[in-house]
């Protein structure tokens, strides 16, 4: 069912980032040496929301168009966070980067979306989306490192 | 989507709050609250009895020389504490607010934003309240004025804001060194108890607020109150009028008295469509058209059909989309009417709109509604065509989910028709030209005026405008005008021998 409301949109977004932590939790425990950097980006992620909550509740007002802000199709951003038993580091970074890649995609569209009409929320998404185009360079970095 | 935790579990009996203590009524006139999603019972408010409206405003008064004495800088700590405390229950006072009013979460968040706002405004009382001087008005002598609070004001509240209308007042109230007494709407009252919790947790003095629970008796009482200097009403234009602005009248009361609205949205040729149907969507439909900031009339300008059809198409289309349920499930879009007397009135002027020869576009009379909850209270949003100035459906408040469209020529006739009415709250104009904007906002005779804005819900630092039947009295509610409203100028000359 699509997504209209600030509300819903805001839980959505707090889904992705504590499931996508969870992956970068996992991946730590599996994946030592990288560990430190793994643990960062779950913790970002806890920020995040943080974050985006913080605006969200700082801004809505009845006056904000705040039920008829979004036209967010949730399967298209659906994340796959179970790591399969077998996967090699590489694999497991793959995944990492397919995620992120979505969630960028979804704080774009919804930035987009409700532009104008929810005053500093949108602007908090753009900035969640450009922390996570740097976060996916590092996991390409160290996709790279990994050969 | 869940639906969110309910925060009432059981049913609460609802005290007054007098002299710094939670006192049981000893009414036996006692209503229920019910909730108008789910028709669920969460609340018993007692009608409070003639001595107990009088206790409190006993206790405002006698409270008020210690609170009046103490220091501008003391007040708004106290003030600094309750905004912490808001904050802190942030999302219980939202979801209170849902349950006994019916709007969407979004919608009691952002009530509890406003609300929240308007106590950070009154916290700058030191600088606010500030009077000005001039020295050598003659030689030697110096002219200064002061701004002083005048004793107990009382706020009568409506059902449509539950928790932030009486905001409007009470912080500026209490910071100028008012005290205070709020009787709020007896369909509604939980969300008064809950800030009043928390007003006596912040810790102001036994006296400088009191809640008193009850009706139309209660409030009567209030106004006519010798020891009443001034009353805030927010409620029809019916009884602001002949009851409360008369009665303040009469017995030397100063009054603000925000009223009923019909407020016109004019949508020009060379409006952003995109941009503006979801403003026109939460305009007309948000609260479910219970404010009176809601768009009602929506004037479609231009000679050019197709501008009309993808204006009207696309309005048409988002409305008949909206999303009606229990505003505790965030998916919802629209909640119940808050009222079964409410759902009455609105299909009345539906009938009363066919009648007069008014295009139903989309019919609400029959809700779909999402989740399994009683339709006693719910509508979906009704769109009419071809509105008339002379059809009641453009004159008279519907304070529902209604929207009349009337199209027109061009910008003057739909400030015409937008001038034409009794009541001057708010009106909006769509549009990227400029010129078309200032044209609108000179002439336009309403109080609060939107420029590609749907409702136009001032700041707590701006003064919640209105004209004509729309306002009665001098100063507004909020900004400025509410702290000249609590305080009395009083000029000193002094000259030292």
């Amino acid at each position: 069912m699509e997504l209209n409301t600030a509300s819903e949109v805001i839980s959505f977004a707090k889904r992705l980032e504590e499931s996508g932590a969870k992956l970068y939790e996992d991946l730590a425990e599996r994946y030592t040496k990288d560990s430190e950097t793994l643990l960062s980006f779950s913790r970002e992620n806890n920020k995040n929301v943080v974050q985006i909550e913080r605006v969200y509740y700082g801004v809505i007002t009845d006056a904000l168009e705040g039920g008829f802000a979004f036209k967010i199709n949730p399967d298209e951003y659906m994340l796959e966070t179970r790591l399969d038993e077998k996967a090699k580091y590489s694999d497991a970074l793959n995944q990492a980067v397919e995620m992120e890649e979505k969630i960028i995609r979804f704080y774009s569209d919804a930035a987009e979306q409700s532009q104008s009409l929810l005053a500093d929320v949108p602007r908090a998404f753009k900035m969640v989306a450009r922390k996570r185009d740097d976060r996916k360079l590092k996991l390409v970095l160290l996709l790279h490192k990994e050969g | 989507m869940a639906i969110l935790e309910e925060p009432i579990k059981e049913v609460l009996e609802l005290k007054n709050y007098i002299n710094g203590e939670w006192v049981e009524s000893k009414s036996d006139h006692i209503l229920d609250i019910v909730n108008p999603a789910t028709q669920k019972t969460i609340a018993k408010v007692p009608m409070s009895t003639r001595d107990e409206v009088n206790a409190a405003i006993k206790a405002a008064r006698e409270a008020f020389p210690d609170w009046r004495r103490t220091t501008p800088l003391a007040r708004v700590r106290c003030l600094f504490r309750l905004k912490e405390l808001l904050e802190e229950n942030f999302e219980e006072l939202s979801r209170v607010q849902t349950m006994e009013h019916g709007k969407t979460i979004d919608e009691s968040r952002g009530e509890t934003r406003r609300g929240i706002e308007m106590v950070e405004v009154a916290t700058g009382i030191p600088s606010l309240m500030m009077g000005y001087n001039l020295e050598d008005i003659a030689s030697g002598i110096d002219e200064y004025l002061i701004y002083q609070p005048l004793g107990a004001f009382c706020h009568i509240a409506p059902f449509n804001f539950p928790f932030m209308v009486p905001l409007w007042f009470s912080p500026f109230a209490l910071a100028t060194g008012n005290t205070f007494v709020v009787k709020p709407s007896p369909r509604d009252p939980i969300s008064q108890i809950k800030l009043t919790e928390l007003i006596d947790e912040a810790g102001f003095p036994p006296g400088v607020y009191n809640l008193v629970n009850g009706g139309a008796e209660a409030a009567s009482i209030l106004i006519e109150h010798p020891d009443i200097s001034g009353v805030t009403f927010v409620g029809t234009t019916n009884i602001g009028k002949d009851v409360v602005y008369k009665k303040c009248g009469e017995t030397g009361k100063r009054s603000i008295v925000q009223a009923s609205a019909k407020n016109f949205l004019t949508v020009m040729p060379d409006a952003n469509i995109e941009a503006t149907i979801p403003a026109l969507l939460t305009s007309f439909f948000g609260n479910t058209g219970q404010r009176c900031l809601s768009g009602a009339n929506l004037i479609i300008v231009g000679k050019d059909d197709a501008f009309y059809n993808r204006v009207l198409n696309a309005f048409v289309d988002a409305a008949s989309r909206i999303r009606v349920g229990y505003g505790l499930d965030e998916s919802i879009q629209m909640g119940p009417m808050q009222s079964v007397d409410g759902v009455q009135r609105v299909i009345g002027y539906i009938e009363k709109g066919i009648k007069e020869g008014a295009k139903l576009t989309l019919d609400g009379r029959k809700p779909q509604i999402t989740g399994d909850y009683p339709d006693t209270c719910f509508l979906n949003a009704t769109v009419f065509e071809d509105v008339t100035p002379d059809m009641t459906i453009c004159e008279e408040e519907i304070f529902g989910p209604v929207a009349s469209i009337t199209r027109v020529e061009d910008l003057d006739e739909a400030i015409k028709i937008t001038n034409a009415s009794k009541y001057g709250n708010a009106a909006s104009i769509f549009t990227s030209s400029g010129k078309a904007a200032r044209e609108f906002q000179y002439r336009i005779e309403c109080g609060n005026v939107g420029i590609n804005i749907g409702i136009v819900a001032p700041m707590a630092f701006f003064p919640f405008s209105g004209m004509k039947d729309s306002f009665l009295g001098v100063l507004h509610g909020q900004g400025k005008d509410a702290i000249r409203f609590f305080t009395e100028s009083k000029v000193v000359i002094q000259r030292w021998f």
